[in-house]
């Protein structure tokens, strides 16, 4: 029986007016009717200044907006030449919108993917309309790689203030460094490049309807571009800045979404990372990575209190993912008092892995698992702020790297784990 | 007061340009000449051409292929004399064909009697014919125009130990507008060759007429004067006769060169032509379509000028950095193909002999508002020579025939003014007027179609015109209107096969009736009008209502 | 007299004799049967996990994610779930057969009850299975969202996801099998509505202020508390 396609007849008309492109812009979106002009702004003004030869799209594709986002994404203006006279740009730009019936990533990104890959497009972008700080810069950093270099991935690199984004600074890059033995910073950004070769190879993949993928497409994406041998490179956007408007991110939902996004690349790639040893830095477009100095507003007492009460509360299920001595370790560290809490690199590069283990044996539903990695987290970047209180960022830094290398060298253990999974004991 | 039709013939007409030099030499010295033109009359009434525009055929020491004129009122000993001039243009009216010679009005060569008497003393009476000055630090922000050989505006006369103002080559030194007599001379000059006949004059380089400091010296109100009382003067005295303005600059400032229908009957329409070349090279649209929406509307007894290649090189001055390096990097990749700001070639290597493409632009040139201008040679599709200097390589022999000097000349091959075009590929043996005559589905024979087919009806030369915008870039459509007749033209601009579907709703009930082969089309509905396009291919449907 | 007790305990003592000389063999043969039903079930069980080991089928069970789901049960490998089925089905099959033999129809009438009761029993025995895994799954999920939420108490909340399950769990079970159907069904009828019912009286009418408030709180806590903790992307 015919598989019923994901794209809908309306974007296939509309595709097949655009005919073939040089490059694609993705927009996804979902009520983000204040901002989507700038993003189409953004991409506009890169084609003109950075590639007015080449022929380029920009695709909106929208999880369900109720604001309207869809007819201003349309009906945002155009660039026009300033002088105004001779052309506004050589070519006729293209708009086109796709709905999604399905509002997760996921679904965005492979429509956006396998719009790419229908207009064979040679370079291929996504930015979030939601980003404060995109620019026509941003849009061109990320497509400049992959057009003129040839290049198949490209990662963002942002300015973050130096204690954002731990999660990523603590987790994501050191562990899939590790893991996957390629730096890449920002697995799971807003903004990226691909090229069309890496479209092609991701749009056909059963990969899309995994779960543990849904909130994170990215990172599988970058994933597979590493595991199968695709170029891949960073470069820098600038900074990072938090949307004004909107909710706060909430950290365990980031969890979930991020390390079960890893975990899940981990154990499909496996045959690919279990050979792997060290790292390999990547080509990068500008400054490599960037901490601003501005201050942090943080509740460090409650962060301790939540690592604290949290190894208390999961001590079963924390004996059941950990090895006995990482456990004993953490237990030890939640009798400390919050001067003295020392979570130091070795502890959880340990942590890490054995939770990496027992996800790859499903020693417990893996969101669960996923979720009891919460407090330890938060006891590591308690541990992180008192040691970094007055830090300087390139002092932060170093003691990143640190981490990482620590991961690397303990990549053996964690290949132990992956193989001899511990006893169930609930 | 009513424009009658015939006063307003220049709306309707088909233009053909050449040089007399290039067209057919009669006396063997290796030069074209009045009388061969003559000869070949009979070839441009059978293309269907309806005016002829003639490049200068002045006394010249030919420093600037003519337009360093010696002597207004002559004929160069080359082509012949003014009575040589005065038989050919009899037989040119008498077959239906008009003549527009070309009028330097902006400078002389610095052969012209008059300049030779201005510098030679101060104190002379045509002294102030010409603009002089002790130093050359005058009408700083006048740019150079060519670039490639000129460095300043300004040349030091040893003579009179001055400098002169010249806009273009140094040997061309520009006359002085501010001082009335040379107004005068100059209306003398036309009126002696109205006397003789002629139907036009083509006036060249008219925005640099007049300079002033503080200003780029181009487009000044005292120039729109000067062209104004030239015009009255015209129409008082030989109603129906047509000036025609080559200033190259943005639609908006040439549109004030029609003035109130008071200034020029014509004017070349110069931004849109490298566009052509650049929306069929990206297959997009967009350049035409942006041009032809910044134009302004004119007079009515007003009307552009539109060509796709002539005598110079294609100019790229009006249009931006980004465009010029985008044309340039396309179709001049070789170097010796620039020139100036431009691009030394003709339209079939630019084309790359590509038959679709040439009739494409063809089509092109002939659909859309204005008065078609067809270089000589591009309707056999001759080829060019990039290694000639200057702009002499589209100005080769005329290819007539396979034989001796491809039929343009009796002479020794080395005696010919330029070599002939001889490789295989463009060479005389390949393309000429006589292979083409015997082929009914050549360029010659297909273009003469063309020309018919566009002269059947007044919609081009005098209509409205509207852009659709289907989804599909690459097809450009638009609809041409003249009170209730409509002529819908569809042009892939692609090189492979497209669909597009047009939103002709508001000419629902009409039946499209292809031009040439007068075929029916299915008639217009609410739906949306779906035609599939081959490469380059185009579409003219009269749209009737029954 | 004496002779009629005498004769009487005589006759008793007879009929008691003739009662196990009748029902002795019976038992006998009761026991043998399950004795042989023992044996047998033991030949069975360790046939099936012989047979089961060269089909792999633990592997199969364990790619499937049903090992995973008997693990989370404290239950054995599948192999060795289905071999101790087989040997307690077996085994019960002939304990059955056996107490059929000793032909007492009360007996009988229970076994042939206990026989229609199977199918139900069966079923609530998957319910309980079912109610087991996700009382679990449920509780360790409450756990963990409170734990990481900052909430007081957080087994508190778990325990009381797991005691609600259970509870609905064990309802139906009974329920399935028809024990005191009525009364298990009221009873929890009463008891689940009477907690809502509290629960709707004490934040809906009395502590109607403090519900609203404690509702500001949590979201103005959950959106600040957010805001405490740096951005974690």
């Amino acid at each position: 029986m015919a598989e019923e396609s994901f794209l809908t007849d309306d974007l296939l008309r509309q595709l097949i007016s655009v005919g073939e492109v040089d490059l694609l812009v993705g927009i996804p979106s979902l009520n983000n009717v204040a901002t989507i002009a700038n993003a189409v702004a953004a991409a506009e003004d890169s084609f003109q200044h950075a590639f007015p030869r080449e022929r380029a799209v920009i695709v909106n594709v929208d999880s369900g907006s109720n604001d309207g986002t869809p007819d201003a994404f349309l009906n945002a203006s155009s660039h026009q030449n300033s002088r105004g006279r001779g052309l506004t740009s050589l070519r006729t730009g293209h708009r086109v919108v796709a709905r999604c019936d399905t509002p997760s990533p996921a679904a965005v990104f492979r429509t956006i993917v396998a719009t790419a890959e229908l207009v064979r497009a040679k370079a291929c972008a996504v930015v979030s309309p939601a980003s404060p700080g995109l620019s026509a810069g941003w849009v061109e950093n990320l497509l400049q790689p992959v057009c003129r270099q040839d290049f198949d991935f490209v990662a963002p690199l942002y300015a973050r203030q130096r204690f954002d984004g731990l999660l990523v600074r603590q987790l994501l890059y050191p562990m899939s460094r590790a893991i996957f033995g390629r730096r890449i910073r920002e697995l799971l950004a807003t903004e990226f490049g691909f090229s069309g070769r890496l479209a092609s190879n991701c749009a056909n993949r059963d990969a899309w309807h995994e779960a543990s993928i849904q909130d994170s497409p990215q990172t599988w994406m970058a994933a597979t571009a590493i595991s199968s041998d695709f170029r891949c490179c960073q470069s820098f956007l600038g900074p990072k800045v938090r949307p004004a408007a909107g909710p706060p991110t909430d950290l365990v939902t980031a969890i979930r979404q991020a390390v079960g996004a890893l975990f899940w690349c981990a154990e499909s790639q496996q045959r690919f990372w279990m050979q792997r040893t060290g790292s390999e830095p990547l080509s990068t477009f500008g400054p490599d990575h960037e901490l601003t100095d501005e201050p942090a507003n943080v509740n460090l007492e409650r962060i301790f209190e939540l690592f604290r009460c949290g190894v208390a509360e999961l001590s079963p299920i924390l004996k059941t993912l950990l090895n006995p001595d990482t456990n004993t370790e953490i237990q030890h560290l939640a009798t400390l008092d919050e001067r003295s809490l020392c979570f130091d690199n070795t502890l959880w590069a340990r942590t890490l892995y054995d939770f990496a283990g027992s996800y790859h044996h499903a020693l417990l539903n893996r969101d669960h698992l996923v979720q009891a990695l919460v407090p330890l987290y938060r006891g590591r970047i308690y541990s992180f702020f008192l040691r970094h209180a007055s830090s300087s960022p390139a002092e932060m830094e170093a003691d990143s790297e640190n981490l990482c290398l620590e991961l690397e060298r303990q990549k053996p253990y964690l290949i132990e784990r992956w193989k001899k999974p511990s006893e169930v004991v609930i | 007061m009513a424009e009658s039709a015939q006063s307003l013939w220049y709306k309707d007409a088909v233009i053909y340009q050449l040089h007399v030099r290039t067209f057919c030499d009669s006396n063997n010295d290796g030069i074209g000449d009045f009388a061969g033109l003559m000869q070949k009359l009979d070839y441009l009434e059978n293309l269907g051409i309806d005016a002829l525009w003639l490049m200068p055929f002045f006394p010249s020491p030919l420093r600037d292929d003519g337009y360093d004129i010696a002597d207004y009122t002559s004929v160069h000993p080359n082509y012949g004399e003014l009575k040589d001039f005065k038989a050919f243009l009899k037989v040119a009216h008498d077959r239906g064909i008009r003549v527009i010679i070309e009028l330097v009005l902006n400078h002389t060569s610095d052969q012209h009697a008059w300049f030779q008497e201005s510098r030679s003393s101060r104190d002379n009476p045509k002294r102030d014919w010409y603009v002089w000055s002790d130093t050359d630090d005058r009408y700083k922000d006048a740019r150079i125009i060519f670039l490639d050989t000129e460095l300043s505006n300004w040349a030091w006369d040893p003579v009179s130990k001055s400098y002169y103002w010249h806009r273009f080559f140094s040997h061309q030194p520009d006359l002085n507008y501010d001082n009335p007599a040379v107004f005068e001379a100059m209306w003398g000059v036309m009126r002696f060759w109205l006397d003789l006949g002629v139907d036009g004059f083509r006036l060249d380089a008219v925005p640099y007429l007049v300079e002033r400091d503080g200003t780029n010296c181009e487009n000044l109100p005292e120039t729109h004067t000067i062209i104004r009382e030239l015009r009255k003067r015209l129409d008082a005295e030989y109603p129906g006769k047509m000036l025609l303005a080559e200033a190259n600059q943005w639609p908006a400032d040439v549109s004030s060169y029609f003035g109130n229908g008071d200034e020029f009957h014509m004017a070349f329409h110069f931004p849109l032509m490298p566009r052509i070349f650049m929306a069929v090279q990206l297959e997009d649209r967009k350049p035409i379509i942006e041009i032809l929406e910044q134009t302004p509307q004119i007079p009515e007894n007003s009307q552009w000028c539109i060509f796709l290649r002539n005598h110079d090189e294609l100019t790229l001055e009006m249009v931006t950095d980004i465009e010029r390096d985008y044309m340039y990097d396309e179709y001049a990749k070789d170097k010796t193909m620039r020139i100036n700001l431009g691009i030394r070639r003709r339209l079939a290597p630019m084309m790359d002999n590509d038959r679709r493409r040439i009739e494409l632009l063809c089509v092109l040139l002939m659909s859309m508002p204005g008065t078609p201008i067809i270089y000589y040679g591009d309707e056999i599709g001759m080829g060019d020579n990039i290694y000639l200097g200057d702009r002499n390589g589209v100005r080769t022999p005329m290819q007539w025939n396979g034989g001796w000097n491809a039929g343009f000349s009796q002479a020794d091959p080395e005696r010919l003014y330029s070599p002939l075009i001889s490789n295989p590929v463009y060479g005389y043996q390949a393309i000429n007027v006589e292979s083409q005559k015997r082929v009914p589905h050549s360029l010659l024979s297909w273009m003469k179609k063309l020309i018919e087919v566009r002269k059947s009806t007044r919609v081009f030369s005098r209509g409205s015109i509207e852009f659709l915008r289907p989804s599909n870039h690459r097809v450009l459509a638009y609809v041409r209107q003249l009170d209730d007749e409509k002529i819908l033209i569809v042009n892939n601009l692609s090189s492979s096969a497209q669909a597009v579907e047009l939103d002709l709703r508001q000419f629902k009930g009409s039946i499209p009736i292809e031009m040439s082969g007068r075929n029916l089309f299915p008639r217009i509905g609410d739906l949306p009008y779906l035609l599939t396009m081959g490469p380059y291919q185009s579409y003219w449907f009269r749209l009737r209502r029954l | 007299m004496k002779n009629t007790i005498l004769r009487g305990l005589a006759q008793a003592y007879e009929n008691l004799v003739h009662m196990i000389a009748d029902f002795l063999p019976r038992f006998v043969t009761m026991l043998t049967i399950i004795l042989a039903g023992l044996l047998i079930a033991f030949l069975l069980r360790k046939i099936l996990r012989s047979i089961l080991h060269l089909t792999k089928l633990d592997r199969i069970s364990e790619q499937a994610g049903a090992s995973h789901v008997l693990r989370k049960a404290a239950m054995p490998s599948m192999s060795e779930f289905l071999s101790r089925s087989l040997f307690w089905i077996t085994l019960l099959g002939f304990v059955l057969l056996g107490i059929s033999v000793l032909r007492i129809p009360e007996l009988q009438e229970q076994i042939a009850h206990l026989f229609q009761l199977l199918p139900q029993i069966v079923v609530a025995i998957l319910i309980l299975f079912v109610g087991i895994l996700a009382a679990n799954f449920l509780s360790r999920a409450a756990l963990l969202t409170a734990v990481n939420a900052g909430y007081r108490s957080p087994r508190l909340w778990s325990g009381l996801v797991s005691f609600i399950i259970w509870i609905l769990t064990i309802s139906m079970a009974l329920e399935q099998i028809g024990l005191a159907r009525q009364t298990v069904v009221a009873a929890f009828s009463i008891v689940f509505g009477a907690v809502m019912l509290a629960l709707a009286i004490a934040f809906g009418l009395g502590g109607r202020d403090l519900a609203r408030q404690t509702l500001d709180r949590y979201v103005g806590n959950r959106d600040r508390e957010k805001e405490e903790e740096p951005s974690p992307l």
